[in-house]
């Protein structure tokens, strides 16, 4: 046998070797743990958002939802890949008292380990770029809508929140706004650091000490919604909540008119 | 720096231990002269203050309480340290002299049995098994809280704590973990098996070495005496001007803080030193082990880090001792600073925790699968990564915050980044595992869980970088389930897998394996129990720290609760199982696991010195494995 066939037969072409990668026992459980792990993400990712979220009643909410669902989905190979070799590997396993025979030498790959990392950026990319313009695109809302909006002054106190409606002159502890009305939130504390969340609308911000800072929120939809403090502030932390309505324009109408004759 | 010089102390005699005053202190003279400090300065500054204020009168509520009870926490921590021996050495300096060779060799316990574990002692081992045991005792009492607050939270209605011992539960179980965790692996491995691993003697600076175990050990009581004081009620987070208005038991939380940062200080440039500048012959960055490696970037990380923690408590402490007002909008402080210069230290310090303890994992991976580190230059670039970027990402905390809203864009941008290198730890251990044929012991069991829950970890903290989502989940059950899977869940996971690795080399004996196949279980699904119940109730939108909640979180919360019995019941299994095996496991052999690194090769017990002659290093420790192939 000459040198030249040797080496023939020593050296597969690169099809051949993806061929025999891809025919090996270990390879093709793995792609079929890679499929499993993965739906299982996808899966997930659709159902359990959906299932336990509270009802969206705002554009911002429906963001929220959306990114979380959605980074779930992108995940979901990676988790999968991840996945998938270490259910091989378990499944692979070496029982006894001694340790097992050397396994191959593989101290590295320089192609797996650059096609990760370019993966990973992308993974990355996608979420900033996600990110970056959903920020964009709610601020760009929040200047556009700056002059039809409703502002209500919100106020931390321990432990109670105060609403005041600055245009309608009333002062209440319910949050009640108008469906499909922009919305912009003053949001002050009077003693230590609040953070004011109402829950449906999917947006947060601090109520600190003695400072303005800023939220808004377009609702979308009717009905009730809770407000609660997230950030532990004293003894009645938990307690320090309330409800609102999430009202029709007709309804909003009659409350205003009802509200605007009491003296605060 | 002093370091012991093994042909010249085997030459030496073993000392009178009558002649100086180093033989006759320990931990009990360190807490006689520490109580005596603290009393003295309670009872002098009491009577000073009264003399110009009746204020001090009033029942611990004014700033003259803090300073006597500031002031007392520090005098305590400086008379143990005088009482246990720390500053003779200082001292001897200070007049122009040093320590004689018999009592270096004193100062490193030789000859003195399990008393040394009480005294100022020098040897890493032994300060390596002090941090083993403050850390379990740290774990012990930390989880005993988290048991409470779950207990609590089983059902709607707080039926069994009141707010102020629920949010004191709340606030001690965080800083009591986050200190547990900030030390669980750099503390017993990083001093007992890092010196070793390299070729050492010793580390760098011993006294230093000694003194930054016994400063933490100070703060444990001045942690503690926050009970007595009246709890904190501000979580571990301590926000400001919550933590200016709290009552006395802040105190001991800022002085615990400014002790602590102390600690790290001394034992983070000990740690690196060590490393940097006292690598046996042949010992290459490129062949240092990769826990090694791991640690030193996490205490390196930490430098920095805490003290912008212990600035931002000295100055709380100032707020409330001279109303000096930092965090007082009204007297133009302001409360983000606090919240800056705590995440400051607050980022980092997450990766503080998890570098550690993947790398643990990374170190155990090629010993239990017989092939090499995976890519070690990519496992090298990961950790050092994450560790630069992690000074980058404090302010992803404050999205909602309103500080600088126009900076929540970069921020998010570093905080999504940092998701390339921790995905080449990813890479690293599941490259090592590709084609392996695991050996299926304890401390391999611990590599699939620290994948699958830094994994869940890793992707819930994607959607809590981005802006618009972590409008929503920010400050929820949420945000407490995702960080418990990386710190819990990965880091010590991760912690726990180095205790039964490294058992043997430490004691001597092998770990109870059955019962630590139990523990595991229990451990590992009542965690997964416990926290995909809290993503479920933070999903549907239930704040953290909260002791009552709405009947829409009910079942999810007793489901957790459950879980977290379960993590319990394992963890107890755990700790019968450390503690019975070191008194009653099986003899251990000296390289049970037929690793390859530097440790392995010494006996137990360990040698004073640990090498009669400094190995010489030839090859990285993961040369296994046949062929090459892909």
């Amino acid at each position: 046998m000459s040198d030249h066939t040797q080496e023939e037969q020593l050296s597969p072409t690169p099809g051949e070797r993806a061929t025999h990668f891809l025919t090996r026992s270990d390879v093709r459980r793995t792609t079929l743990l890679f499929v499993l792990w993965t739906s299982v993400f996808i899966i997930l990712g659709n159902k359990f958002y959906p299932h336990f979220m509270p009802r969206i009643m705002s554009k911002e909410m429906a963001s929220s939802e959306k990114i979380m669902i959605w980074f779930t989905y992108i995940s979901a190979p990676i988790a999968g890949l991840v996945l998938s070799i270490a259910t091989n590997a378990f499944l692979n396993m070496h029982r006894g008292d001694t340790p097992p025979e050397d396994g191959p030498a593989i101290r590295n790959n320089p192609v797996i380990v650059g096609m990760w990392t370019v993966g990973s950026l992308l993974f990355v990319l996608v979420a900033i770029v996600w990110g970056l313009l959903e920020v964009n695109a709610q601020s760009i809302d929040a200047a556009a809508n700056a002059s039809k909006a409703v502002t209500i002054d919100v106020t931390g106190s321990q432990w109670l929140w105060t609403f005041y409606y600055p245009a309608q002159n009333i002062t209440t502890h319910v949050l009640n706004v108008p469906v499909d009305v922009p919305v912009t939130f003053d949001v002050t504390s009077t003693d230590v650091n609040h953070s004011f969340w109402p829950v449906q609308l999917g947006i947060k911000v601090d109520a600190n000490d003695h400072i303005m800072t800023v939220a808004h929120t377009t609702p979308t939809v009717t009905g009730p919604i809770d407000v609660k403090c997230a950030e532990l502030c004293g003894l009645n932390h938990a307690y320090m909540e309330t409800t609102g309505n999430v009202m029709s324009p007709s309804d909003w109408n009659k409350w205003v008119e009802a509200e605007s004759g009491k003296v605060s | 720096m002093t370091t012991l010089d093994t042909p010249r102390l085997n030459a030496r005699p073993v000392p009178n231990p009558a002649k100086s005053l180093i033989t006759k202190l320990n931990m009990g003279t360190g807490v006689v002269v520490g109580a005596i400090f603290a009393a003295a300065t309670y009872w002098s500054l009491y009577s000073l203050l009264s003399t110009y204020t009746d204020k001090v009168r009033d029942p611990l509520t004014s700033v003259n309480d803090n300073k006597i009870l500031l002031a007392t926490m520090f005098m305590w921590s400086i008379g143990f340290l005088v009482g246990i021996g720390a500053f003779i050495g200082p001292w001897r300096w200070l007049i122009g002299k040093d320590l004689s060779d018999e009592e270096i060799l004193y100062m490193a316990g030789d000859g003195q049995g399990w008393k040394r574990y009480f005294k100022y002692c020098t040897d890493h081992k032994v300060v390596g098994m002090q941090y083993l045991v403050g850390v379990m005792v740290m774990l012990g009492v930390g989880g005993t809280m988290a048991m409470m607050i779950r207990t609590d939270l089983a059902h709607p209605g707080a039926k069994f704590l009141v707010q102020t011992v629920y949010n004191s539960l709340v606030g001690l179980h965080g800083i009591t973990m986050i200190i547990a965790m900030i030390i669980v692996a750099t503390g017993p491995f990083g001093n007992f098996i890092m010196p070793i691993m390299i070729g050492a003697y010793d580390m760098a600076f011993p006294r230093l070495n000694a003194l930054s175990w016994w400063v933490l050990f100070t703060a444990i009581p001045v942690l503690c005496s926050s009970w007595i004081l009246g709890g904190i009620p501000t979580g571990w987070t301590a926000y400001a001007p919550l933590s200016v208005q709290a009552g006395p038991g802040m105190n001991a939380f800022i002085a615990t803080i400014i002790i602590f940062s102390v600690s790290t200080a001394v034992a983070g440039m000990n740690i690196t030193t060590t490393v940097v500048a006292m690598r046996t012959k042949g010992m290459k960055w490129n062949r240092v082990p990769i826990f090694v490696i791991g640690s030193t970037i996490s205490v390196a990380l930490a430098i920095p880090a805490f003290p912008t923690f212990m600035a931002s408590q000295i100055m709380a402490g100032l707020d409330r001792t001279f109303g000096t007002g930092f965090y007082e909008t009204l007297q133009g402080g302001s409360g983000w600073l606090y919240a800056n210069l705590f995440w400051i230290m607050g980022h980092p310090e997450v990766y503080v925790i998890l570098l550690p303890g993947v790398a643990i994992i990374m170190e155990i991976v090629p010993v239990f699968v017989r092939k090499p580190l995976f890519s070690y230059g990519a496992a090298v670039a990961g950790m050092a990564g994450i560790a630069g970027l992690s000074v980058l990402v404090w302010a992803h905390h404050m999205y909602v915050a309103g500080w600088l809203p126009s900076m929540n864009g970069p921020f998010m941008v570093t905080t999504e980044m940092i998701s390339i290198p921790t995905g080449l730890l990813f890479l690293v251990i599941i490259g090592t595992l590709w084609r392996g044929k695991p050996w299926m012991k304890l401390p391999m069991l611990s590599v699939f869980a620290l994948i699958w829950n830094f994994l869940i970890g890793g992707i819930t903290g994607v959607y809590l970088s981005d802006v618009p989502a972590d409008n929503y989940l920010h400050g929820s059950m949420f945000v407490t389930a995702h960080f418990h899977y990386t710190l819990m869940g990965a880091a010590l996971t991760g912690a726990i897998a180095g205790l039964v690795y490294w058992y043997p080399k430490m004691t001597g004996r092998m770990l109870h394996e059955r019962a630590g196949y139990i523990s595991f279980w229990f451990t590992q699904i009542g965690f997964n129990v416990l926290f995909f119940g809290m993503f479920i109730v933070g999903a549907e939108g239930q704040p953290r720290r909260v002791l009552d909640y709405a009947a829409l979180y009910s079942h999810a919360n007793l489901i957790s609760t459950l879980g977290a019995y379960s993590v319990g019941i394992g963890m107890i299994i755990l700790l019968w199982a450390v503690i019975h095996s070191w008194r009653h496991g099986k003899i251990a052999p000296m390289n049970p696991w037929g690793a390859k690194t530097l440790e392995w090769t010494v006996p137990y017990p360990v040698p004073l010195t640990n090498f009669d002659e400094l190995p010489v290093v030839t090859s990285d420790p993961y040369n296994y494995g046949k062929g090459v192939s892909s």
